[in-house]
């Protein structure tokens, strides 16, 4: 009877057998860091905030001023999503519909505003008209800055949607109009949601553009209020304001997310069947895309190359070089810290589908839709207890990443979810332990998702500008704050060489990201990438 | 070489018991296959063999290691097994050279001894010109064959097969079966195939599991389990088989297929009730008239060239029900004629 000397044998044979591996252990504790850390903007809003008597919150609340922050900031959202849905969901179903040939040309125009910051768009504007300000200017702005977000989505979601339900639709009857009202519209609505989402965050936090343009926002008031008065309480409550609104609009879009109904097909016909087919309608679609990039980017690119030559005896070369390498540094060391946690992050949710895990991810998502401001309040009262912290590379850094790490997360789980496990098993039941089967197998196969997740934060930390306005090191200048400084003074032609080489080196991920081979790929799971830009 | 030893193997998913006390014994260098429709827990037990499952109770020796045992769980790495999972499994990032060196990287081998083993490993599988292919560049059959090499080449202990050949094409399946146990009989390996496919498993291995609803309801060689049944459902499951109705009693069994059946059966006092088993090549089927053979109509045939498949009606019988009879090529009835069958074998009667 081989049971009875169990005990005996099992101390000889089986002796050192953990649970958990080296790598899962080192997983939950990043994520566990991750959590606390996460948690700190959080925190910070709550004790500033909870410091203030009813009466002060309510004082603060009342104010004539405060209502007109309210009604700027929601009129904004109105108008800016209304004409990024409107402009983005149009071109991309204009463009999937005439079906050219060359269709990569004029996704790279829809989809370059996005390494084209909102304030040098501003800026652009009000060098060549000097009265571009007020409300309808700042919508103008943010529609052209955020309608890349809605054409993408859009344009990918097209893509998913299989040709055969439209040549059935067709069969049976429907016109055009029909087929895409009834088939194509519902199936492209979920990216559209999703979008819309990211859109209205933008506006939320959007500090360039408003303050630029004369609107008083949420944002550029709590810039102020810390500013000017070092008000640091009126702004704490400011900021959880607008921390409530971002997570109520995230949590109304997972209820409507939830519903809409993803494509139940994998396969799709890619048919080579346009549905625009009448020449000049083709050319009048094509017309209006190249019309709106004129507005979109010609008038940017005219100022800034004019004002480049103007001043071109004037560049101060040391100044753009430092400017240029700061900015390099600082958001290239953001995006390895956003990849250094959201690996473990994503690692972890993956392995253990744990509560923990799951409430990390949320916390992570929240604290994207916080505005850099608020963030960059919170981090500033963090660091300035911690005094070889403060006003530090490395705080601004994590600052980046903490902002942007939902984007590197949502990539990186994505590509990792893809992996199909049963090669991580192979490699394990081959005597590879799992820390070594994580670095041969899961990396290399995660590679282009975490890629493009490294992009993503790298691209939007050069442009980012409240929170490094408020985090930087005394005398750190990176091409953002240069821009910033010299066009808030009206120095157009001083700013022409930092915007010109922010949007130079912006383009290129942006670039990358742009390919259609990327939108195609990207399109197969896109419903789990929604926090992608 | 080394065997395996199973007992009282409990794994429960969630609160779903997917395997109930199951214990079995595999010989040192056996090839063993573990038959059972898709949903009765093979794929389960051989993932929890090779450690990727967690078993509730039990225990898992390889020879004398203990390898699992209540909670104490070797984790996976650490048991020299190698596994094959169904299509391959082929790690898409490393050409067919790298996966099958996958694991001999951290091992304490130099960098020829490994080139080695790669090379030699190729040779046995026949591919050796595709080393530095791209596993998508390679047929289903190729990828099945470098997944083997990949696992026999760490000398494991075990080799797990999880349904190697399902995704290949009948006659690809027939080949690469015959060269994957002739491989294994070869390098003396301790081997469990788990399959749905009951030629499959009576053709390559030297021992038959059959299993149900996480239990092995009878294991032995391929001819015991397909011969010598222990129910009737193990009969089905081994090969086709035709199940009528009889009864025990001081007569003897009786069936329908017996000539005395519709005589004698009301009188059979004190009689069990049941059923017989028969395998459609145990019926012996005839144009003549011979003595005990019964007069039968055929009203179906089924055309396979090699052989054919009868459907058949009984004259003057109580049993109405259809016998279907393998009958070997060249097939000279057709639906229609009138014909006389025997029973030629054991007669396996099975109880309600």
């Amino acid at each position: 009877m081989p049971s009875l000397d169990i005990a005996a044998e099992s101390r000889i044979e089986a002796a050192p057998m953990k649970k958990t591996s080296l790598l899962h252990r080192g997983s939950l504790a990043l994520t566990a860091l991750l959590l606390a850390l996460a948690g700190i903007p959080f925190f910070y809003l709550f004790q500033r905030a909870s410091g203030a008597s009813g009466s002060e919150i309510s004082a603060l609340l009342f104010r004539e001023k405060t209502l007109s922050i309210f009604f700027n900031t929601f009129s904004l959202i109105f108008l800016v999503s209304l004409g990024a849905v409107l402009i983005g969901a149009g071109f991309a179903t204009l463009l999937y519909a005439v079906k050219i040939t060359r269709s990569a040309l004029f996704l790279l125009l829809a989809t370059l505003p996005l390494a084209i910051p909102s304030y040098v768009f501003t800026y652009s504007w009000i060098a060549i008209f000097p009265w571009f300000r007020g409300i309808w200017a700042a919508a103008l702005v943010l529609t052209f800055s955020t309608m890349p977000y809605i054409f993408l989505a859009t344009y990918a979601a097209l893509r998913r949607v299989d040709l055969v339900q439209i040549e059935v639709a067709r069969s049976l009857g429907f016109n055009r109009l029909e087929v895409f009202t009834k088939i194509v519209l519902p199936q492209i609505r979920g990216a559209i949601g999703a979008s819309l989402l990211l859109v209205i965050l933008y506006v939320l936090s959007d500090f360039g553009a408003v303050s630029l343009l004369g609107v008083d926002t949420f944002t550029r008031t709590i810039q102020n209020l810390y500013k000017a008065s070092f008000d640091r309480q009126s702004a704490a409550i400011l900021g959880l304001i607008l921390m409530f609104i971002a997570a109520t609009i995230i949590l109304i879009e997972e209820r409507v997310h939830k519903k809409n109904i993803a494509s139940n097909s994998s396969v799709r016909v890619q048919s080579s069947a346009s549905l625009i087919t009448k020449p000049m309608a083709k050319l009048a679609s094509l017309s209006l895309i190249v019309i709106y990039s004129f507005l979109a980017l010609a008038l940017p690119a005219y100022v800034l190359t004019t004002r480049m030559i103007a001043n071109f005896q004037e560049i101060d070369y040391p100044a753009l070089a430092s400017a240029t390498f700061n900015t390099l540094l600082v958001s290239t060391f953001g995006a390895i810290i956003a990849i250094a946690f959201a690996l473990p992050l994503s690692w972890t949710i993956i392995a253990t589908r744990s509560r923990f895990a799951l409430f990390t991810e949320k916390v992570v998502l929240i604290t994207h839709a916080l505005p850099g401001v608020v963030l960059g309040l919170s981090l500033v009262a963090f660091g300035s207890k911690i005094s070889w912290l403060y006003q530090s590379v490395g705080l601004l850094s994590f600052a980046y990443a903490l902002l942007f790490l939902a984007k590197a997360v949502g990539n990186t789980r994505a590509s990792m979810e893809k992996i199909p496990p049963i090669l991580k098993e192979v490699s394990l039941t081959l005597g590879v332990s799992p820390l070594s089967t994580f670095r041969k197998i899961t990396l290399p196969l995660a590679a282009p998702g975490i890629w493009v997740g490294f992009l993503l934060v790298l691209l939007t930390a050069m442009k980012e500008l409240p929170a490094t306005l408020m985090l930087r090191p005394t005398g750190f200048e990176t091409l953002a704050v240069e821009i910033w400084s010299a066009s808030t003074l009206s120095q157009f032609n001083q700013a022409a060489p930092y915007a010109f080489t922010l949007i130079a080196l912006a383009a290129i991920p942006t670039f990358i990201l742009s390919r259609p081979d990327r939108i195609q790929q990207e399109s197969n799971h896109v419903e789990k990438e929604r926090w992608r830009e | 070489m080394t065997s395996l030893e199973v007992t009282d193997l409990s794994v429960t998913i969630g609160s779903t018991p997917i395997l109930k006390n199951l214990s079995i014994t595999l010989g040192a260098g056996s090839f063993t296959a573990i038959l059972g429709p898709s949903g009765c827990g093979k794929t389960t037990l051989l993932r929890t063999i090779a450690g990727l499952i967690p078993p509730s109770a039990g225990t898992i020796r390889f020879g004398k290691q203990l390898v699992s045992v209540s909670s104490l769980v070797l984790p996976p790495h650490k048991r020299k097994i190698g596994y094959v999972p169904q299509e391959g499994g082929l790690f898409p990032h490393l050409s067919v050279g790298e996966n099958i060196g996958f694991a001999l990287n951290k091992s304490d081998l130099t960098k020829d001894q490994r080139r080695i083993i790669v090379a030699e490993m190729l040779e046995l599988i026949g591919l050796t010109k595709f080393i530095d292919r791209s596993p998508h560049e390679l047929s289903g059959g190729q990828q099945t064959r470098v997944a083997l090499a990949r696992a026999l080449a760490i000398e494991p202990k075990i080799v797990l097969l999880d349904e190697p050949f399902s995704a290949l094409d009948a006659q690809l399946r027939n080949e690469l079966r015959e060269e994957v146990s002739l491989l294994l009989k070869r390098r003396a390996t301790t081997a469990i195939m788990v399959t749905h496919d009951r030629e499959e498993a009576l053709v390559s291995a030297d021992i038959v599991a059959l299993m149900r609803d996480g239990e092995i309801v009878q294991y032995g060689s391929p001819a015991e389990v397909y011969l010598q049944p222990l129910t009737a459902e193990v009969a089905i499951s081994t090969g086709d088989a035709l199940l009528l109705p009889a009864t025990r009693g001081k007569n003897g069994i009786l069936h329908p297929l017996h000539a005395q059946y519709s005589k004698t059966r009301s009188s059979q006092e004190k009689s069990e009730q049941g059923s017989i088993v028969i395998r459609p090549e145990e019926i012996k089927i005839s144009m003549k008239k011979e003595s005990s053979a019964i007069a039968s109509l055929i009203t179906r045939l089924d055309y396979y060239g090699h052989d054919a498949m009868v459907e058949l009606n009984l004259e003057k019988s109580d049993f109405l029900g259809a016998i279907r009879v393998r009958i070997p090529g060249p097939v000279h009835c057709s639906v229609g004629d009138r014909v006389f069958i025997s029973h030629v074998g054991p007669i396996r009667f099975f109880p309600e």
